[in-house]
């Protein structure tokens, strides 16, 4: 437990000082903050087109960030060797790939909880009182960053950099839209209906984390489904996380 | 050449002397038959090796020979094909052994956002003994290593020879039974060799067994007990320096070792 503590401490302080993403997070709140032109230039819709975009921003740039560090949560480590110091130490593959997988994640939940106080600030500011409706919105995204992260831990234990995230971005792509795809094969022949079923059970289903467009018109998801949503996302994590850690184990370093 | 072992007692090795009753120095580091393919291509070929107690032992050969995969096997970092590997009686894959170990790796590489004393620390915090070391403790290391004045500073401002010695302050942070370093003399200037060899040779007179890589024979040679060759992924000898050179330079005795095979 220590040594996770210590690895998740050392990959949360190397992240936060990336310079390219404090560019990000500069640009990400500068587009935030100009929801605020947006809304002025609508037609007495002012908050609802800074809720509907500013929420879109907090996940365009949230998930941006979260490939941008997660594809070189391994990869850059055996890439640049930092891995031999860290496994010759009395540390095992476990410990090193859930203190990764913490530190990174922190480092993720510290600038999206940056994005959306921004956010909130000026929802209130334009008369929206406190928008809670944003912030269960932006828990679910938080599930699914956790959830990419994992993803991308796992591809990261065998892909370069590049490959992970590119990996990662079609499993991004693909768990959102499968369930439209599962719907359309519904009317069409067995064995396709048979692949996609198959393909939508492993991919995770990531529109359960999606629920945006819903808070934008005050419908907020019932406790129950939110619950079942994050341990949908925790167990899920658990079994790429472990997927991750036995291939690292398997790996000749 | 004949791989020869050597047995020495203690009366050889005066620096041990008090240390154990026994009158035989035990085996820390011993390697059985080991062997390690890439592919199909073998990369070390049934290596049996044994370094005793409190010596340095030089592992040298040709480029590919089979060195870097040896220490990376003998840290737990790659694990053999087959053969054995026992550190003071424990296998390296077990993660409690490595507590004892200290380990630099060839050209080694850092988060290079960090600060030499973050890293330092980060990297003392992962062994059970060092980890409440205080920012005294850690200041010492980096003193004894010639960068304490640049602690401070972003590990990616450091020239090459600042981070081979970073590389060896994290090495010997948990004060090792056990060191390892791999080409732990490359890259640095002749003010810097001089200092890691008198690091090097500080931790002998402490009573560690030091297992290293190098090229530079000429400091092999001033600073091993023992020395072992490999070429191909096989050993070609084992044993004392002085008995391998006889009487000529190590590199012209070594030269002219891997040119006969």
């Amino acid at each position: 437990m220590k040594n996770i503590f210590v690895i998740a401490k050392n990959t949360f302080r190397a992240a936060i000082r990336d310079r390219i993403l404090h560019g990000i997070v500069v640009f990400a709140i500068l587009f935030i903050l100009f929801t605020l032109f947006l809304g002025s230039i609508s037609l007495g819709e002012d908050l609802m087109v800074i809720r509907s975009i500013g929420l879109a921003g907090i996940y365009l740039f949230g998930m941006i960030i979260t490939i941008f560090l997660a594809s070189s949560l391994i990869s850059l480590e055996i890439e640049r060797r930092t891995l031999y110091l860290i496994l010759s130490k009395p540390v095992s593959t476990s410990e090193l790939i859930v203190g990764k997988f913490v530190g990174l994640f922190a480092a993720i939940i510290l600038i999206t909880v940056s994005m959306t106080a921004v956010y909130l600030g000026m929802v209130w500011y334009k008369g929206g009182g406190f928008d809670f409706g944003a912030l269960i919105a932006v828990v679910l995204q938080l599930f699914e960053a956790g959830l990419f992260v994992a993803i991308t831990a796992l591809f990261s234990t065998f892909a370069a950099p590049f490959a992970a995230a590119i990996y990662g971005i079609l499993v991004l792509y693909a768990g959102h839209s499968l369930s439209i795809l599962l719907q359309y094969v519904q009317y069409r022949g067995a064995a396709l209906k048979i692949a996609v079923n198959v393909v939508y059970y492993i991919v995770p289903n990531l529109e359960k984390f999606n629920i945006r467009n819903a808070i934008v018109h005050h419908l907020l998801p019932t406790p129950g489904m939110v619950v079942i949503s994050g341990l949908y996302a925790v167990l899920y994590t658990i079994v790429l996380l472990y997927l991750a850690k036995h291939l690292l184990g398997k790996k000749d370093l | 050449m004949g791989t020869k072992r050597l047995l020495r007692t203690r009366k050889n090795t005066p620096f041990l002397q008090g240390i154990s009753k026994r009158d035989t120095i035990f085996i820390m580091i011993e390697i059985r038959n080991l062997r390690k393919n890439y592919g199909n291509r073998p990369v070390v070929s049934d290596l049996s090796l044994t370094v005793q107690n409190g010596h340095v032992f030089g592992f040298l050969g040709p480029n590919g020979a089979g060195k870097t995969t040896t220490i990376k096997m003998l840290v737990g970092l790659v694990r053999a094909d087959s053969g054995t590997i026992k550190i003071d009686g424990h296998e390296p894959h077990e993660t409690a052994c490595r507590e004892h170990f200290g380990f630099m790796p060839e050209d080694p590489y850092f988060y290079d956002r960090l600060t030499g004393m973050e890293f330092l620390k980060f990297c003392g915090q992962l062994f059970q003994k060092s980890y409440h070391k205080s920012e005294r403790e850690y200041g010492e290391i980096l003193k004894l290593v010639g960068i304490y004045d640049a602690r401070t500073r972003r590990i990616a401002t450091y020239s090459k020879g600042m981070k081979q010695r970073l590389g060896f302050a994290q090495a010997i942070v948990n004060d090792p039974s056990h060191v390892f370093l791999d080409e732990p003399l490359d890259g640095l200037d002749p003010i810097g060799r001089r200092e890691i060899k008198g690091i090097i040779k500080k931790l002998h007179s402490a009573g560690k067994t030091i297992f290293f890589n190098s090229h530079v024979l000429a400091d092999v040679e001033e600073i091993c007990h023992e020395i072992g060759i490999i070429h191909e992924g096989k050993l070609v000898y084992a044993g004392d320096v002085k008995q391998f050179c006889n009487g000529r330079p190590l590199e012209e005795q070594f030269v002219s070792t891997i040119e006969k095979l």
